[in-house]
């Protein structure tokens, strides 16, 4: 019997193995792999994160990763730390657009300070507005913004959140036609926004659809259209007629590192991190969480986010937040 | 009536009963410790509730949070430390009717009242859910920063017998809010901000080291002053009857009402929270008492009343922040919100979805929070007669444990962050510090607290109130909810003078 339960574990242990192939790097697994996620538990970006490591898991047969919060400093506090540790590529970041903001903004080294590993997913954002709003398309509620510059409320999850970023790019765009006001996240925006305060507001998809009775999304902002069903016939920014716009359309979050890590283990997490992206448990949830999937791997990724400096320099820029090199 | 049933299967097994119960203990265990919160119990949680059925997960979670909520009562009651936030009006009374040998009656009437407090403000969310939620959506940030304008005068009135002394307090509290980031810009704001910005103080004090430290640490450092005068503390360890007379919780049933429709409220507002619930609900019970002439106490005076009050506003909260987080999946406070996620980790989106595709689970939710509530009152009832024999150990013995607990408390609230860790320590020590010099001079600390929270409200809300009216009032003078907050400040502060006044008179 004993002999029977030995075989199986091996050949276990060897499927387990064999279904990442990777190189000759074994990492230490007496050791913990760390994922720091600078945002609170529950969010989008924590969901994401818990979702992503489970599925690390299953693939890798390493067991000891564990999620951890690290929240403040607009998301700098947990940058840093991920920064500060060990170079020895067991700490990592959830990074996203948020991180770019915060480097541009002085709480963090940010981008500068990281090894990048692999980009994930981008979470399309939608502009909404209550359901008894006069403002039936995008166009409408541009031209009563123009008509009356710093009438029209816009609402955004925090002035350094990425809504926040594509709410000032938006008012940019069209001539600061827009009173852009930052709210204290998605939980004081959303009241604000159903309750007839801000006449708009940016949201995640989700964020849409759990309020479907009271919010009416104009124009969804993401590449293409909605990949949640009832949010398919949503226009985009060139259906609404305003395809010219250069706005980011939504938070794209990845895998980073502390800089300076080992080249090998760097490849091992990258390795093990497609393979999760690539297993049905993520990709489940990805669809159902109406996220599209976004993958680039190492110097893929590190080129992806260049060009995501390149777009959101010249709004952060424009809301006059931007310091040292990022502000000239 | 058949989905009400769907989801009474839901929740009729024993695994579900075990876990709640499970669920009340721990909180009632981590809110009792100075420094851990309900949201941490919550977030402690997360990783057993996803591994159970989602009614029976979710079951756990409330366990856990009205445990919490429920729990911090008792070092309030007996050491004059608040275990966490909730509990910081009922320091006063509490601490008053242990010094009196009332002490089990305080515990007792604590749980009763958090029970009246979690299972009233059920019925709110069961019955009243769509109506309240649509009521709270009329509070924007104009309405939510004159609703902040009553907290600060209550400063005032909590402030006991020197109005200037309270005030002084409160504004040191407000000095302490406005440091850390812009909440407008997230500019860094405070004293050296190129060196301080990427230390944890850029997000300012945090609000629990400062509380464990303005009452936990101090409490220490006042004690030992005594040790060395060798003053004995007149510790009364006879704590007399459990159950308040039924007589009595009955002739409270004004203040009862007002704590619960106060506390039900204010939890369902987004971004106000149970610390201002409790004050107001207490400032009503004031009013309330001194109308009664003479058949109720005044609270102020270590009467049950005085308990009751925030009592039953902090877990009428817990049922009120559900409101909006079901009904429209936004969290009335930081605990919802760790509970909302974990819904969503649990296959479950709270928000109009939830109410027209899963009522089963809507229902199952509704019977878990009353068996958690149950189970609350049922563990910490069961504990009443233990508790006060802290009270036995030796000060020399049990100042320390307090001083590790107030330090561990901080500590723990940052995970593995060390260095925000040992800054959160430090932010409790300073605050330590700053509390035994108020307290030795007869400042008193409700206020500061009351200054640090309302502070960061009120700018925050002021400011976009106004970036709203795109740089005018507009948006505070055009809402007959801002006027009656207005005028219920006024009221408020002339009513607080003339008490004084009448007081002097007197004396």
């Amino acid at each position: 019997m004993k002999k029977i339960l030995a075989v199986v574990l091996a050949l276990a242990l060897v499927l387990a193995l064999g279904a990442v192939s990777f190189a000759d790097f074994e990492p230490d697994y007496e050791k913990t792999i760390t994922l720091i996620v600078p945002q609170g538990a529950g969010g989008g970006t924590d969901t994401q994160a818990r979702q992503l490591v489970e599925a690390m898991k299953q693939v890798s047969g390493f067991d000891n990763i564990i999620v951890e919060n690290v929240t403040g400093g607009s998301t700098g506090i947990g940058t840093n730390q991920v920064i500060d540790a060990e170079p020895d590529g067991y700490t990592l970041l959830m990074y996203g657009t948020y991180v770019i903001c915060g480097t541009m903004t002085g709480n963090t080294d940010g981008y500068k300070g990281l090894d990048f590993l692999d980009g994930l997913s981008l979470e399309p954002f939608m502009i909404a507005v209550p359901t008894e709003s006069p403002y039936q398309t995008l166009d409408d509620l541009i031209q009563a913004a123009k008509a009356d510059p710093g009438k029209i409320v816009l609402g955004n999850a925090g002035a350094t959140a990425t809504t926040g970023v594509v709410a000032y790019g938006l008012s940019i765009a069209c001539d600061n036609a827009f009173n852009v006001v930052p709210f204290n996240g998605g939980a004081e925006l959303i009241p604000a926004v159903l309750g007839g305060h801000a006449d708009a507001g940016i949201f995640s998809q989700s964020e849409v659809q759990a309020n479907a009775d009271g919010l009416r999304p104009l124009v969804f902002l993401g590449d293409g259209h909605s990949v949640i069903p009832e949010f398919a016939e949503v226009p985009n920014m060139a259906d609404a007629g305003y395809g010219d716009l250069v706005v980011p359309g939504g938070c794209f979050r990845g895998i980073c590192t502390t800089k300076g890590s080992p080249e090998e283990m760097e490849k091992w997490v990258a390795d093990v991190v497609e393979e999760a992206y690539n297993s049905e448990l993520f990709q489940g949830w990805l669809n159902g969480a109406g996220l599209l999937g976004q993958f680039s791997k190492l110097e893929d990724f590190e080129a992806f986010n260049l060009d995501m400096i390149e777009t959101m320099k010249p709004i952060i820029q424009a809301t006059g937040l931007a310091v040292g090199e990022y502000a000239e | 009536m058949s989905t009400f049933l769907q989801g009474l299967a839901l929740v009729s097994h024993f695994s579900t009963l075990a876990w709640c119960a499970f669920g009340a203990v721990l909180g009632i265990v981590l809110g009792a410790l100075p420094g851990l919160t309900a949201t941490m119990g919550i977030a402690l949680v997360i990783p057993i509730s996803y591994q159970l059925d989602t009614a029976t997960g979710i079951g756990l979670l409330l366990a856990v949070y009205c445990g919490a909520v429920a729990g911090a009562s008792i070092p309030a009651i007996l050491l004059g430390i608040p275990g966490n936030p909730n509990a910081i009006a009922t320091v006063e009374d509490g601490q008053l009717m242990t010094r009196k040998g009332l002490a089990g009656q305080a515990l007792g009437g604590a749980v009763i009242a958090s029970l009246i407090g979690g299972l009233g403000s059920e019925i709110f969310l069961i019955f009243f859910s769509p109506l309240i939620a649509k009521m709270t959506l009329a509070f924007g940030p104009a309405e939510k920063c004159t609703l902040s304008l009553v907290g600060i005068v209550i400063i005032a009135a909590v402030s006991g017998n020197s109005i200037l002394k309270g005030l002084l307090m409160g504004a040191l509290g407000f000095v302490f809010a406005f440091l850390g980031p812009d909440p407008m810009s997230g500019a860094a704001r405070m004293p050296f901000a190129a060196y301080l910005r990427k230390t944890p103080l850029a997000n300012g004090f945090d609000m629990t080291s400062t509380l464990i430290g303005l009452y936990g640490v101090s409490q220490v450092f006042f004690e030992l002053d005594n040790l060395r005068q060798n003053k004995k503390g007149n510790i009364c360890t006879d704590i007399g009857n459990i159950f308040p007379p039924f007589k009595k919780i009955v002739s409270m049933w004004k203040v009862i009402l007002s704590s619960l429709g106060i506390g039900t409220l204010i939890g369902a507002i987004p971004g106000t929270g149970a610390s201002i619930a409790v004050f107001m609900s207490r400032n009503a019970a004031v009013g309330i008492c001194e109308r009664s002439k003479g058949k109720l106490d005044v609270p102020g005076t270590g009467c049950l009343e005085g308990v009751f009050a925030p009592e039953v506003a902090n877990n009428a909260v817990t049922g009120g922040a559900l409101i909006p987080a079901l009904s429209l999946g936004i969290p009335g406070d930081s605990a919802t919100a760790v509970l909302i996620g974990a819904l969503m980790i649990n296959g479950v989106t709270p928000g109009f979805s939830l109410f027209s595709q899963n009522m089963p689970l809507v229902y199952s939710i509704f019977l878990t929070l009353a068996i958690a509530n149950l189970f609350m009152a049922l563990f910490q009832l069961a504990g009443v007669r233990l508790y006060p024999k802290v009270l036995l150990i030796s000060q020399r013995v049990l100042m320390p444990i307090v001083l590790i607990l107030s330090f561990i408390g901080p500590y723990a609230l940052c995970g593995s962050s060390v260095s925000k860790g040992v800054f959160f320590m430090g932010t409790a020590l300073f605050m330590g510090v700053v509390g035994y010099f108020m307290k030795k001079n007869g400042y008193p600390l409700a206020p500061i607290v009351l200054g640090r929270i309302l502070g960061s409200m009120f700018e925050e809300q002021f400011r976009r109130g106004v970036k709203l009216g795109g740089g005018n009032f507009s948006r505070f003078y055009s809402s007959p909810i801002c006027w009656f907050f207005i005028i219920l400040s006024v009221l408020i502060v002339v009513s607080t003078v003339l008490r004084h006044r009448k007081a002097k008179k007197n004396e």
